[in-house]
């Protein structure tokens, strides 16, 4: 019984730890999004829309971003790493429609050809699957080897 | 086989930082690049084309330089066909660096009226495309382009020759009086001179006559010519005087003619 409590007490204390842990990074992260917001936000004049995409990508990156800590020393932390990954490729692809972004104003049209940029992310996020990835063998790895032990 | 994985990792978030920043601060300065147009000049090159040149004062006030600044303007009439172009180009604008360049267009009007002589007489719209590009931090292209359409103004608009009138001159000639009337709505001034040859009934050139004109852009001018024919070739006898005039308009930008105008 006593050990069971213990167990218990320890396993709360953990996830209290991994919440906290994943509130602190959310917060940072959000932090850092207003930082870089009071920067981008005379864009919202040109580019109507912006600011919601942005925060769509951030609320979901975070999200993302907690269940993973929360999950943290379990096998789904890699998978929701991985999906962090994956979302973060589809959505650069989807919202900057291929690297080409363009709006039009009354009778002009504005083209950005962000896809230099959107190469390099397409890279880092690419890198970052592939971490997920070798994280997931690695955590299959150790557990594997646990028995033999 | 953790040690590489976090090395994955933390160069991964450090090309992420960079990226960001970069991205950010690029957006940012974008904001501090200062576009100013100044008032068109207009004039004539040594080939006598009508030349337009829009000065454009670009102050990069930003943290990157500007690449391939370049601006193209295409006029085409209602139909599409193109019939003036005109394109500047900056290779690099450095960060607090401010310049001006002079955007140049040039107009053959000749070849325009060679086209279409409605330019001459009557009042129209051109399109213009307008397409100016630079690349940010000199990697990320950026265009920006429009349609517009510009009122063009004929310079011979309601262009008349009025009745002939005659009168006698001396016993073989008589003197022909001529009135001319149009409307210049052109940009430019129209300066040059009008020629007339008339014909009788009978298609035979019985006289010529001349006059200058020099009509500033956007007033009419009413005017004549003047000249002597000869008494035996004017009139068929026992007809009212009739035939065509050829007309012919010479100007230093543009020739045109012969337009012909039949009288009586």
């Amino acid at each position: 019984m006593d050990d069971k409590t213990k167990s218990s007490r320890r396993s709360f204390r953990d996830f209290a730890f991994k919440a906290l842990k994943a509130a602190i990074k959310a917060i940072i992260v959000y932090v850092a999004y207003f930082f870089v917001w009071s920067f981008l936000s005379p864009l919202s004049e040109l580019i109507p829309g912006i600011q919601q995409m942005m925060e769509t990508f951030v609320i979901v990156y975070i999200v993302l971003m907690i269940l993973g800590d929360l999950t943290s020393g379990t096998i789904y932390q890699h998978f929701f790493s991985a999906a962090k990954a994956l979302f973060v490729i589809g959505y650069l692809m989807l919202s900057l429609n291929g690297g080409l972004f363009g709006i039009t104003f009354e009778n002009i049209s504005l083209m950005i050809d962000l896809r230099v940029f959107m190469l390099i992310a397409m890279i880092l996020g690419l890198l970052g699957l592939a971490k997920s990835v070798l994280q997931a063998i690695d955590f299959m790895n150790q557990k594997a080897e646990l028995p033999l032990r | 086989m953790n040690i590489p994985i976090k090395m994955i990792g933390i160069a991964t978030t450090i090309f992420w930082v960079f990226l960001i920043a970069f991205s950010v601060s690029a957006a940012f300065s974008a904001k501090d690049i200062q576009f100013n147009f100044g008032d068109p000049q207009t004039g004539m090159t040594a080939d006598n084309e009508l030349f337009f040149s829009l000065p454009i004062a670009i102050a990069n006030r930003g943290f990157y330089s500007i690449g391939d600044f370049n601006v193209t303007s295409k006029a085409s009439d209602m139909n599409g066909n193109e019939i003036a172009r005109g394109a500047s180009f900056v290779s690099i604008i450095r960060p607090g660096e401010e310049i001006t360049m002079f955007h140049n267009i040039t107009l053959d009007i000749n070849e325009i009226l060679q086209g279409d002589r409605n330019y001459l007489f009557n009042d129209t719209d051109l399109r213009i495309h307008e397409a100016v590009g630079l690349s940010l931090a000199t990697i990320i292209p950026v265009q920006a382009s429009g349609n517009f359409t510009l009122p063009w103004g004929a310079p011979l608009y309601n262009f008349m020759l009025g009745n002939p009138t005659y009168s006698p001159y001396n016993a073989t000639h008589f003197r022909v009086n001529v009135p001319i009337s149009f409307e210049n709505h052109a940009f430019f001034d129209l300066t040059g001179s009008l020629q007339i040859h008339m014909y009788n009934d009978r298609n035979t050139r019985i006289g010529d006559g001349q006059t200058n004109i020099e009509t500033a852009q956007h007033t009419g001018y009413n005017g004549n010519i003047e000249f002597y024919i000869s008494i035996v070739n004017a009139i068929t006898p026992g007809t009212s005087p009739e035939g065509h005039f050829d007309v012919y308009l010479f100007s230093p930008l543009f020739n045109y003619g012969p337009w012909v105008i039949p009288y009586g």
